[in-house]
């Protein structure tokens, strides 16, 4: 039965290339690499700007451009401007599509970058035909381990650690820095969501209640939060004088809600909070309204440096480049991890070559990518078999101002993969930004 | 969607109502051609007469003919005589026979104006008959050449099952045709009643099992249970429109339905969207285009979980009417049930979508308890089977080869809910077995697809989608305008004269001021569920 379906399937991609050919061999053949002149390459971004999600993920295109316009000043890549073509898919399925399709056919860009979103994205993928296309799919935001599977998405580079890999250092974390403690979940019901529960399970990580798993969106009808914290009182009931763990496995809206839901009912210290990455942005939370004095404590984990902290090379740099091409615009974490994703966007661009072309970026990435220049704290997993960026994280606790500092006060970095393998203190060395920020690979 | 407004009368329509509707044409017996009765108005001369098989038919060929006639071949018509009911036949209505020269009358004229001769048929037995479709098609051919012997060229192009028609007429009578534009082209007849009579069973099993569906008895009881089937999903549909309208957040089931309690805790809207994935049908409508939603709080919410499911209710209506029009029909005409689910994975169809939409479905669990709910195993939501002989003699028609001798041009919109873009892409898999077999040559299909708007549903004052005035483009079933449908009529004239497909440049200019329309070799929509 499965031999067959696989063999149908093989059948209908077979048929889908030589359709494609067929057609193809109607039209004249294309004299270049689409989306790259002499003296341009164009890329495009589909991701928020607008909507809900807008105001944690709308930076992130012009954090990238604002890099991109950094390098263009400093001569571009082989002296080809970068131009990113930003649209607004709103974090919506459909209109991630329509807006990849746009990016393919209309604007003709050379490669996706930095696209966000794993309903949107899985969707676009597809409906865009990249595959099909060989369109390159640089660096995407989000940590679904659907994405590793070269069989399916041959030409997508995550940027992100999997979902899976993030619970298992949270589940390590929650071992070595609160035994004893209740825990539980809560997470959101999706691929985001249950990779993160494949991850606590093949941690062996044993919560104290069911998973608390809600849809994408439940948390916009007013009361369902307060309802939420309402049932957490059970947790204290049931082990009087412990402070319960509470992971909130879901996007920053939702952290936000229940912590101030957990303040306006005056437990907001009853719990250790610990925020996965994807909902943990202190900047974000403070502008949804949740108190500092909650925010003080939250533990988290990331696998980039703080935005925050200055001492950072590649911080700091980034904040100057921030400054000069991105007026008006707070640097956060999503700035940061942007700007990050820029500069390996342009390190893979120079590691294809001056000749550039689309099957020569994704070999280049495959070749060089874990050895590329970046902020990250842990190390990037690029090979010919694997299509993973980051590969662990580290424990991280946010204070009053927002500042996220290694938990215990000593960095201590994580690996591991997203399976059963162990999670592990990583020596990883992080390579030295390059000059001025700016890349100088080949 | 449409504000269906039913009346408490029409649930009880009355017996003599039904009988006096129930009245089905008996076909005539095979007898020679009329010859064409002509007249000449506005410097057109219009022939009609009726066929060796009693189908209708009618040419027009304009003063100044360009030497290039366009046979046509419409879509779909029911089969059966109905009452009044709410927008399935607001009068009530007879069996159409008439014979259609294209799309419409605005289509006639442009084309007419330019020089082209127009023809076309109404098929004798109305319904899926497409067999008799290619008949009437290449007989107005016949009977046009052999009146005009300055006819040079012959493009054939039809509608949805008139698509499927022209593409069948080609490869049936090499060389009788220079040129080929299946426009909203159609599955067969089994992969089409797979997707519409397949989300009729879903809503049957979620919302009201009082539903028929399939299996029609004999005679005017089986008309009666037809007329009310298609009342009670009216009824059902409104129902759970008003309670989305009610409650978007949490919409009720309908009071009909008998699913227990924990699944009725899931939004019957995703229940609505659930059917509608499953099944192939859109989730993008004439009115919802699952990206918008009113500007304020809940724009994104209403744009990912609420509209993708009023699209799926304004597509799945027309789906699942279609479902009961055409079983019926088949039924009669074949003598059993066609539409059989006692094999079909509904978990296996849902695949990516269950990604893309999970917030919409209410996560995995509200996807879980909903596929436990319609699968095999569960007695409470009992699979239909066909019978295999009545199965046999459906698709005993005619199958598409992909055999492709002139070229072919064809338009699919990429949202249209009753013929599946795909249903171009699998004629384009054929084609490419074709050519991989040597049958044909490579080079001679192209694809033009019409997608929408990124955004263009609009919202009243309270919220609420407001259906437009003007057909969306894009989605709808065949809802080209009419500089569409002229520009891809042209391409395919020019096509005929030269025996090729035209250039790039030539389709790029052809459909230059078109920006809904693009081509795109790799582009490659969702196949029929009954492939995948």
């Amino acid at each position: 039965m499965i031999r067959n379906k696989s063999m149908r399937r093989a059948s209908l991609v077979s048929s889908i290339v030589v359709t494609g050919a067929m057609l193809l061999s109607t039209l004249p053949a294309q004299a270049a690499t689409p989306g790259v002149t002499a003296t341009e390459i164009k890329l495009g971004i589909s991701s928020p700007l607008t909507g809900s999600a807008g105001l944690s993920y709308g930076k992130v295109p012009g954090a990238m451009k604002a890099y991109f316009s950094y390098i263009n000043a400093n001569g571009g890549v082989y002296g080809r401007k970068i131009t990113l073509i930003s649209r607004d898919d709103k974090y919506l399925p459909v209109r991630a599509a329509t807006e990849t399709t746009n990016l393919i056919l209309k604007d003709n860009v050379f490669a996706v970058v930095g696209a966000l979103g794993t309903a949107t994205h899985a969707k676009a993928y597809k409906a865009a035909a990249l595959a099909a296309n060989n369109v390159p799919d640089l660096f995407i935001n989000t940590g679904y381990s659907g994405f590793t599977d070269q069989t399916k998405y041959p030409t997508t580079f995550m940027v992100l650690p999997t979902y899976a890999m993030e619970a298992k250092v949270i589940a390590k974390a929650i071992k070595d820095n609160f035994p004893g403690q209740p825990s539980l979940l809560i997470a959101q019901d999706d691929e985001f969501g249950t990779d993160g529960v494949a991850g606590f399970t093949a941690a062996g990580h044993k919560f104290s209640s069911a998973n608390v798993l809600y849809p994408q969106g439940y948390f916009s009808t007013p009361g369902r939060d307060a309802a939420v914290i309402t049932s957490l009182r059970g947790l204290l009931a049931a082990a009087p004088g412990s402070k319960p763990v509470i992971v909130l496995f879901g996007t920053t809206d939702v952290t936000a809600a229940l912590l101030k839901a957990a303040t306006d009912a005056g437990v907001e210290k009853s719990f250790t909070w610990y925020a996965g990455s994807v909902g943990a942005d202190a900047n974000t939370l403070l502008a949804l309204g949740v108190k500092s004095t909650t925010i003080d404590g939250v533990v988290s984990a990331s696998f980039m440096p703080d935005a925050k902290d200055l001492t950072d090379p590649y911080v700091k740099q980034f904040v100057a480049i921030n400054t000069k091409y991105n007026k008006g615009i707070t640097f956060d974490n999503y700035v940061l991890a942007a700007m990050n994703s820029a500069m390996l966007t342009v390190q893979a661009l120079r590691a294809a070559g001056k000749n550039l072309t689309r099957e020569g970026i994704m070999s280049a990435i495959e070749t060089d990518g874990a050895k590329f220049a970046s902020a990250g704290l842990v190390p990037l997993g690029y090979s010919a078999t694997s299509r993973i960026g980051y590969n662990g994280y580290w424990v991280s606790q946010l204070n009053a101002k927002g500042e996220g500092k290694p938990f215990g006060g000593k960095l201590v970095v994580y690996t591991t993969d997203s399976g059963a393998g162990a999670v592990t203190v990583s020596t990883f060395v992080r390579p030295t930004m390059p000059k001025n920020g700016i890349p100088t690979n080949s | 969607m449409k504000n269906l407004k039913l009346k408490k009368g029409l649930v009880a329509l009355t017996s003599a109502a039904l009988v006096a509707a129930f009245a089905v044409a008996i076909p005539s017996a095979a007898r020679a051609a009329d010859a064409p009765t002509c007249t000449t108005a506005n410097k057109v001369e219009t022939c009609t007469g009726t066929d060796d098989n009693g189908s209708k038919y009618e040419i027009r060929m304009p003063a100044k003919f360009n030497g290039t006639l366009f046979v046509y071949t419409h879509g779909y018509r029911y089969n059966v005589n109905l009452p009044a009911l709410p927008v399935v036949s607001p009068t009530a209505s007879v069996v159409d026979n008439s014979a259609a020269v294209s799309p419409s009358e605005e289509v006639s004229a442009a084309l007419l104006a330019q020089g082209f001769a127009l023809s076309g048929a109404g098929a004798q037995r109305q319904g899926f008959n497409q067999n008799e479709g290619v008949d009437a098609a290449f007989q107005v051919m016949q009977i046009a050449k052999n009146k005009y012997a300055k006819i040079t060229k012959v493009v054939s192009w039809g509608n949805s099952v008139g698509g499927l028609t022209a593409q069948a007429l080609a490869e049936q009578y090499s060389g009788a045709v220079d040129a080929v534009a299946p426009m909203c082209i159609s599955d067969e007849t089994q992969a089409v009643l797979d997707k519409a009579a397949g989300f009729l069973w879903g809503f049957k099993q979620f919302f009201n099992p009082a539903i028929k569906g399939s299996d029609y008895s004999a005679g005017t009881k089986g008309y009666g249970e037809m007329v009310t089937d298609i009342v009670a999903i009216l009824t059902t549909l409104n129902e759970i429109k008003a309670a989305i309208t009610a409650n978007a957040s949490a919409p009720a089931w309908p009071a009909s339905s008998t699913v227990p309690a924990t699944l009725k805790a899931i939004p019957v809207r995703s229940a609505v969207l659930l059917l509608g994935l499953i099944n192939g049908i859109p989730t993008q409508s004439n009115t919802y285009d699952a990206s918008s939603g009113p500007a304020g709080a809940n724009e994104t919410t209403i744009g990912l979980v609420i509209s993708p499911s009023l699209a799926v209710l304004e597509n799945g209506a027309d789906a699942a009417i279609l479902a009961v029009l055409a079983n019926y029909d088949a039924e009669v005409t074949y003598g059993g049930v066609v539409f059989d689910n006692t094999t079909t994975n509904y978990a296996a169809r849902l695949g990516d979508d269950g990604v893309t939409y999970r917030a919409a479905l209410t996560g995995q669990a509200g996807i879980t308890g909903m596929l436990s709910y319609l699968s095999a195993l569960n007695p409470a939501a009992p699979r239909v089977k066909a019978n295999a002989a009545a199965v046999a003699k459906m698709n005993s028609v005619y199958k598409l080869q992909g055999k492709v001798e002139a070229p072919v041009i064809t338009l699919s919109a990429t949202g249209d809910h009753i013929a599946s873009a795909g249903s171009a892409l699998y004629l384009a898999q054929k084609y490419a077995i074709s050519v991989d077999n040597g049958i044909s040559k490579s080079g001679k299909l192209l694809n033009i697809w019409n997608a929408p708007d990124a955004e263009y549903t609009k919202f009243d004052a309270a919220g609420a989608g407001v259906a437009p005035t003007v057909p969306t483009n894009g989605v709808g079933h065949c809802k080209y305008s009419t500089s569409q449908i002229v520009a891809v009529a042209k391409l395919a004239a020019a096509a005929a004269k030269t025996g090729k497909l035209p250039s790039t440049t030539a389709v790029k200019a052809a459909i230059k001021n078109e920006p809904n329309l693009f081509v795109d070799p790799n582009f490659a929509p969702p196949l029929l569920k009954f492939y995948q």
